[in-house]
């Protein structure tokens, strides 16, 4: 396993760069109520900040206050490899790192729980009861209204690639995605892409045109956006989007009307957790309508429950963008994404489409343009 | 026989046993197809996968390179969400990509073209069924042979055999309650001509002889056709008892009516010297009786078929000699010549002596009774051989068989009771020996030979 882990090792430094921008080690803490049976814990380990967090687990807790619930928010990296290291110390983990949950859950790390909330739980978010996707995020374009009071109206990838093939001067360097090649979660959205279209290199291509900037994540474009350097983000994780935009009335969240992948963190419960009957409990209490319900009110998640309507629901997104939503298949082409030549070919490929329209801009062109 | 055995129940058990073993092999062969089945359904699944794989697999920067498409690990994956492992080896067996080190598969493929070998294999604790396909690069420069090893968890592949075999199963339980019922049926109907003979067995009057008329299947047909012949001999018995019985009454009515006359006679006269003249007479008519009685009861007994005396080693030419002597006075006062002809050696039977005296001693009469002058004892060896022959006019063959009939006489007017010959017959019966009645050596005469069986022992 030396070559794999080495490769593995490498992709977690990537994916480490996704999403929660969180500190070294963020705990939060819920003592069991006095009185009640000792030694009766749950640790929990995810990459989920503690805002996010905190109402899922008061709600839980308050559900089961014999439980020493313990929760520590990692990142992606430190995440995983806690868990390699140590796979018996956590009760759940959960991750928006989809191929290496996929990964672990593949290599029978995950304990089955085949409760009736398991049961009922839709077959498309969840794998062999093992591993559950209990959030659903688009993935979005945040555009300037300036951009819209004067090109018009950019709903789709299509519209996208219209403007910038059109007003690829105007826009140089005003429009921002992640870098696929230091961000894992660019990488994977690049891959889903590239599979759902051969016209994504086109789009690539185009931004490349338009020199978009390249950076490793949510946070680094909504800063640009909200600070006006950018015009249009493209690739953003709706749930971050919708809570740092609440008061930008001047930047649109487009959930594009062609396609838009979701992205789902999912919860695994670790082969050898040490108490996996309070881990089935929290997980059965995630997947509870009861838990959605506290996901789609309390947190920009997203709640998967198909009983839940109300905002903030797959349910009412599904309603409002029809079939273009594409939730990212809990499915082995995830595997894909985490081979190492796979990476390699397609960041060979994405840098090519990348560079492949000649630069217009400033005169830094070598043709002199 | 236990109180449990019953035709039906061995006939069940004995067709059920073989049909149960049958269906055991059925369902054996059922289970094994339906792994077969959908080993190769699903062993399609790891072929297209390792080709897929293998088409995208190059030679770039002096190395193998694959562009793995993802499509093709979904090919691996079911609607049961198999777990799916992959891995491209080179051609010395160093791991180049892939998301688990699978085990290569040691046996040997064909040699120099595109080998595919499917195999059980068990990693890391998973069962997994692995697919792994030997083959080179075509490029224009390059031959570089390289390995892509699939594999896959077994539960789509199970699941589809545990179905198969499950359809397979509900179908061979029918089958065998539909051959149960048909079996228990066909039996009973079988068995029904068997109650039938049954029932008219026990129908009958304990007391008729007459034959079964029914009819019945080949099997039965025998039987009854064997029950209708003891029915036929049991009726000649009887005949031939009710005959017997009929003449021995009269045989006896008829001294003891001359006895009672003669009695009667006398009483009528005072003179003493009559009444000495007449009980002489009736002495010699009581004994004559009182032989015939005896004579009556030996071949009554002779013809049960429970008389089985003991039979103890005896030497014929004593018994033949005694004879000849019991009777040679008896003969000399008829004026007939008794004699005997021994064997040159002893001679020896098992029997009881005093029959063969019964037998010899009623030969010795009845030729003396039918006109015999000379009448001879005759012993022979090899086989042992007890013979008595007279001279006198002898019976025409084709009466002889008849003669052995209880009173039957040849001449009506002679004085006799007719069974001599049938008890000497009975006695040979009872010593398993063969009663021969032949025409003397001269021609003339009546030759009796009791031949017994066997040599001297």
């Amino acid at each position: 396993m030396n070559r794999l882990s080495r490769l593995a090792r490498r992709w977690l430094l990537l994916l480490g760069l996704v999403g929660s921008p969180a500190g070294a080690d963020e705990t939060l803490h819920y003592p069991a109520s006095p009185g009640s049976r000792p030694g009766a814990s749950l640790v929990i380990h995810g990459a989920l900040d503690l805002p996010q967090m905190r109402p899922l687990l008061e709600s839980f807790h308050r559900e089961h206050p014999g439980l020493d619930l313990r929760y520590r928010n990692l990142t992606t990296l430190a995440l995983h490899e806690r868990f390699l290291t140590a796979p018996d110390e956590a009760d759940v983990l959960l991750s928006s790192a989809m191929p290496w949950q996929y990964r672990l859950a593949n290599e029978g790390h995950a304990r089955a729980l085949e409760s009736p909330a398991a049961r009922h739980w839709p077959a498309w978010a969840r794998w062999r009861y093992e591993l559950f996707a209990f959030t659903f995020e688009p993935i979005v374009m945040v555009v300037n209204m300036a951009v819209i009071e004067r090109y018009g109206e950019v709903r789709s990838h299509a519209d996208l690639l219209a403007l910038l093939e059109r007003h690829a001067q105007a826009l140089q360097g005003r429009i921002v995605t992640y870098d696929p090649a230091s961000s894992g979660a660019g990488y994977t959205y690049a891959i889903e892409e590239s599979r759902l279209s051969p016209r994504y290199w086109d789009l690539v291509a185009a931004l490349g045109e338009a020199e978009a900037e390249l950076v490793n994540t949510t946070g680094e474009m909504l800063e640009g956006l909200i600070e006006g350097r950018y015009l249009i983000g493209y690739n953003l994780l709706g749930s971050y989007a919708r809570e740092r935009l609440a008061d930008h009335p001047r930047l649109r969240i487009v959930v594009p009307d062609d396609y838009a992948l979701v992205t789902q963190r999912l919860a695994l419960i670790p082969r050898h957790s040490p108490h996996p009957a309070a881990a089935e409990r929290f997980i059965d209490y995630l997947i509870s309508e009861a838990g959605q319900t506290v996901i789609a009110q309390d947190t920009p998640l997203g709640a998967i429950h198909p009983a839940l309507t109300g905002p903030g629901t797959a349910v009412h997104m599904r309603r409002q963008h029809g079939d273009a939503l594409r939730p990212i298949a809990l499915a082995p082409g995830l595997l894909a994404t985490l081979d190492a030549l796979k990476r390699e070919a397609l960041l060979a490929r994405w840098r090519r489409e990348f560079m492949r329209r000649p630069r217009r801009l400033r005169g830094a062109s070598p043709h002199g343009l | 026989m236990t109180r449990g055995d019953s035709l039906y129940r061995r006939l069940l058990g004995l067709l059920l046993l073989p049909l149960l073993g049958l269906g055991s092999l059925f369902l054996i062969q059922a289970w094994g197809d339906a792994q077969r089945t959908a080993n190769r359904a699903f062993d399609r699944l790891l072929e297209a996968a390792s080709l897929a794989i293998a088409e995208q697999v190059q030679w770039q920067d002096d190395r193998l390179w694959l562009d793995l498409p993802p499509a093709a690990l979904e090919m691996l994956a079911t609607d049961a969400e198999e777990r799916v492992f992959y891995s491209l080896v080179d051609g010395q067996g160093r791991l180049i990509t892939g998301n688990a080190e699978l085990p290569g598969d040691p046996r040997q493929g064909l040699e120099g073209s595109d080998t595919l070998l499917y195999r059980h294999i068990a990693w890391q604790g998973l069962s997994l069924r692995q697919g792994t396909r030997r083959t080179r690069l075509e490029d224009w420069g390059v031959r570089e042979p390289f390995e892509v090893r699939v594999a896959h968890s077994r539960e789509g592949r199970d699941a589809l055999a545990a179905e198969l075999w499950h359809a397979n199963l509900a179908m061979i339980l029918a089958m065998a309650a539909l051959a149960t019922v048909g079996l228990l049926l066909a039996i009973r109907a079988a068995l029904t001509p068997l109650t039938r003979l049954r029932r008219a067995i026990r129908a009958r009057d304990p007391r008729t002889l007459s034959p079964l008329e029914l009819s019945l299947p080949r099997e039965l047909a025998e039987l009854r056709d064997t029950v209708n012949e003891l029915l036929a001999r049991m009726r000649r018995v009887r005949a031939n008892q009710e005959r017997f019985i009929g003449d021995a009454s009269h045989q006896l009515r008829t001294p003891l009516a001359g006895l009672s006359a003669r009695a009667e006679l006398a009483l009528r006269q005072d003179d003493p010297a009559r009444w000495k003249e007449a009980l002489v007479a009736m002495q010699a008519t009581s004994v004559r009786t009182a032989r015939l009685a005896g004579q009556l009861l030996s071949l009554t007994r002779l013809a049960n078929p429970e008389y089985r005396p003991a039979r103890a080693p005896l030497e014929l030419n004593a018994i033949a000699r005694q004879a000849v002597r019991d009777h040679w006075a008896s003969c000399q006062r008829q004026g007939v010549d008794l004699g005997v002809e021994a064997s040159g050696g002893d001679v020896w039977i098992r029997g009881i002596d005093w029959l063969l005296a019964e037998a010899i001693g009623n030969l010795i009469d009845n030729a003396c009774r039918y006109g015999g002058h000379c009448v001879t004892v005759q012993v022979e060896n090899a086989p042992p051989r007890l013979v008595v022959e007279d001279n006198g006019p002898g019976i025409p063959e084709a009466r002889r068989l008849l003669m052995l009939r209880p009173f039957h006489r040849d001449h009506d007017e002679l004085e006799g009771s007719g069974l001599g010959l049938a008890i000497v017959d009975g006695i040979a019966r009872t010593h398993g020996a063969r009663l021969q009645l032949s025409a003397g050596h001269d021609g003339g005469g009546l030759r009796v030979a009791l031949q017994f069986p066997g040599d001297t022992p």
